[in-house]
């Protein structure tokens, strides 16, 4: 009894479905669209922080409390016995140590603040060979020499083959200075990291600390699900506990501050988006309802008179609503998928602030990005018909059946 | 469903009883007795055609006694049960159940068919679906509108209309259907064939018709008339106006 009324007026009633069908359908593909853009700028910048920082990285407690004296490293042996507990667990690849120096670099009038990365050249976990765009990476056999971004390079009129001082604290805290030649020019996706970051072999970092510890440990993994990667963390955790170390990880999220920052920002602008697409969709939707049913009017009180109960009437035209809320959101995925595959096929580029190179935009569709929208757009519309279908259902008869 | 008519004519039979039944409307500061005490009562079998000029209050009355409006005071019953204390709920089923409702303007559901029209009741009352169809079909076949069942009320005349309408309110077979001048927007020859056949359904199907009208040529097919004027009731007594002039001994 339920469906006849509200199919047969769907149906029937052809131009004010479809012009419900598309308001309906717009607000779900701009949703997607959306969401799907801010799925693949994610995406690519969680990628990107996995490559500066690895997938998950195992320092001292003391050292993630941002103390900077070296009793925070790790010694030969503790890192050891920490680098056998890691290559044991089945999801990790690799690990490599790295030792971070902060300092000064000189060349001629022009200083600058660096904070020189030390790791060891080659290594399966966190290599920066792909970054370097000029010269050459570092290799294993290299006991001297530093990559330098772009961006420092362009600030002090650096090149290949010119000579650096890199001036550092030693684990005593006396001064330390050794002239670098610049191997390598690097670029990255910020231009922050290209101003701020040099890299130089592990061995050369502990030379002009002196010392032979490193700082942490960087940590590949094997799955490609980065939402995996803290579950993994805490298995590490609670093996390296359990053989007594004080080592505690951190994933490539926990360490880019930058990241959660984004990600919360992305989050807020797609509420918002998705707000405005709703309220608009609802009142839309509420206003076509609503006069759409007052034309009905009569209609109604007849059902009414013939014996249909209130509640049956407001059934029917929830379900009316429930109809379009289910045709447009399904026909607002078709048209977002297909908004989506035109967009990423003609390939639009934009520079974001702060970057160093043009990013190509695209639109990221997962189940999420669909299902989201597709459950904003059915909820928003059905909610627009109940106050409709409220008003027609409990109209006195008499008073429906006298409107003409 | 085919009744002998002199069931139809046993006393005491009382389907529909108003008692005292008042209706007040207010407009603004201005008050319109639209029913002023009205006492009437309808036998299973009747054809009661109720007269009156326009704004007598044939309509208001009309509402009270479909139960689709609430009197301002005073009492219908249905079958010996007063009706004023009734959720809408329960108005609703008896209308559902026992009610057939004919409108001056058809009011058949625009987006639904002939066929789908008349078939409305019965899906309200969840008759199976073969049962229903068939049900349909008979009584299409029985205003003569077989052959149009699947055409949507705008593809219909006013009199086809009327007749759907017409058959709408008897497929549940109801033991009493309620016109408001049913032929108030057909031509005079149309309008006859649709009398004559709420007639002879009323003889067949022992179904109580309450018609109101101001239409006198509708008259002839009352077995009982009532005449409205300024909301008050004057019924010629029951002997005489009821018992002496059915139309099927007429």
């Amino acid at each position: 009894m339920g469906l006849l009324l509200p199919l047969r007026n769907l149906l029937r009633n052809r131009r004010r479905t479809l012009l419900s069908v598309a308001i309906i359908s717009l607000g779900t593909a701009l949703s997607l669209f959306v969401l799907g853009f801010f799925g693949d700028s994610k995406t690519s910048i969680a990628e990107s922080q996995v490559q500066q920082f690895g997938n998950l990285q195992l320092a001292s407690e003391r050292f993630w409390d941002e103390s900077d004296d070296d009793e925070v490293l790790l010694n030969p042996a503790e890192f050891q016995q920490a680098t056998a507990i890691v290559a044991s667990h089945p999801e990790v690849v690799s690990s490599t140590p790295q030792l971070t120096l902060s300092g000064l670099v000189a060349a001629g009038t022009e200083t600058r603040a660096v904070s020189a990365l030390g790791y060891v050249p080659g290594n399966d976990a966190l290599d920066y060979a792909n970054l370097v765009v000029s010269g050459r990476a570092l290799e294993p056999d290299d006991v001297a020499g530093m990559v330098v971004g772009q961006s420092l390079a362009d600030q002090m009129v650096l090149e290949v083959g010119d000579v650096l001082t890199l001036t550092t604290t030693t684990s005593s805290g006396a001064f330390n200075a050794l002239p670098i030649r610049i191997i390598g020019i690097y670029r990255f996706s910020s231009e922050q990291v290209e101003s701020r970051q040099v890299f130089v072999p592990i061995a050369l970092a502990q030379s002009l600390r002196v010392t032979r510890d490193v700082e942490r440990m960087v940590v590949r993994l094997r799955d490609e699900d980065l939402s995996a990667t803290s579950l993994i963390r805490d298995e590490l955790d609670r093996e390296l506990a359990a053989a007594g170390l004080t080592v505690q990880g951190r994933t490539w999220d926990e360490l880019s501050v930058f990241y959660e920052q984004l990600i919360g920002f992305f989050d807020t602008i797609f509420g918002f988006v998705a707000l405005a697409l709703s309220i608009l969709v609802f009142f839309i939707i509420l206003q076509v309802l609503t006069l759409s049913f007052l034309e009905r009017t009569r209609e109604f009180g007849t059902v009414r008179a013939l014996g249909t109960k209130r509640h049956e009437l407001f059934r029917m035209l929830l379900l009316e609503g429930g109809g379009l809320a289910v045709f447009g959101s399904l026909a607002g995925v078709v048209v977002g998928v297909g908004l989506a595959a035109i967009f990423n096929a003609v390939g639009v580029s934009w520079q974001p602030p702060g970057t160093v190179e043009p990013q190509t935009l695209a639109i990221r569709l997962t189940g999420s990005t669909v299902w989201l929208p597709l459950l904003i757009s059915i909820t928003a519309t059905i909610l627009s018909s109940v106050f409709p279908a409220a008003r027609a259902s409990r109209m006195q008869v008499v008073d429906a059946l006298r409107i003409v | 469903m085919e009744t002998s008519g002199r069931f139809c004519y046993e006393q005491g039979n009382v389907f529909l009883e108003a008692s005292s039944l008042s209706k007040v409307y207010r407009m603004g500061a201005t008050e319109v007795h639209a029913l002023r005490g009205v006492d009437f009562q309808a036998h299973q079998g009747d054809f009661v055609v109720i007269n009156g000029p326009s704004g007598s209050g044939k309509t208001s009355l009309l509402n009270q006694l479909a139960l689709i409006d609430r009197p301002s005071s005073g009492e219908v019953y249905v079958e010996g049960t007063p009706t004023g204390s009734l959720a809408e709920g329960r108005l609703a089923e008896i209308r559902k159940a026992k009610i057939g409702l004919i409108f001056q303007t058809f009011n058949l559901v625009p987006v639904l068919s002939a066929m789908e029209n008349v078939e409305y009741p019965l899906l309200l009352q969840r008759i199976p679906r073969n049962d229903r169809r068939k049900r349909v079909l008979e009584m299409l076949t029985e205003v003569g509108l077989a052959d149009l069942a699947n055409r949507r009320p705008d593809q219909l005349s006013g009199g086809q209309r009327q007749r759907v309408a017409i058959a709408r309110a008897l497929v549940t077979e109801p033991k009493m259907v309620l016109a408001d001048e049913p032929t108030a927007n057909l031509d005079s020859e149309t309008g006859a064939r649709i009398m004559d056949q709420m007639s002879k359904l009323n003889e067949q199907h022992c179904v109580v018709f309450v018609v109101v009208t101001h239409d006198p040529a509708v008259s002839k097919y009352g077995s009982r008339h009532v005449q409205i004027h300024d909301g008050e009731l004057i019924e010629p007594k029951r002997e005489e106006a009821v018992y002496g002039i059915a139309p099927s001994s007429a």
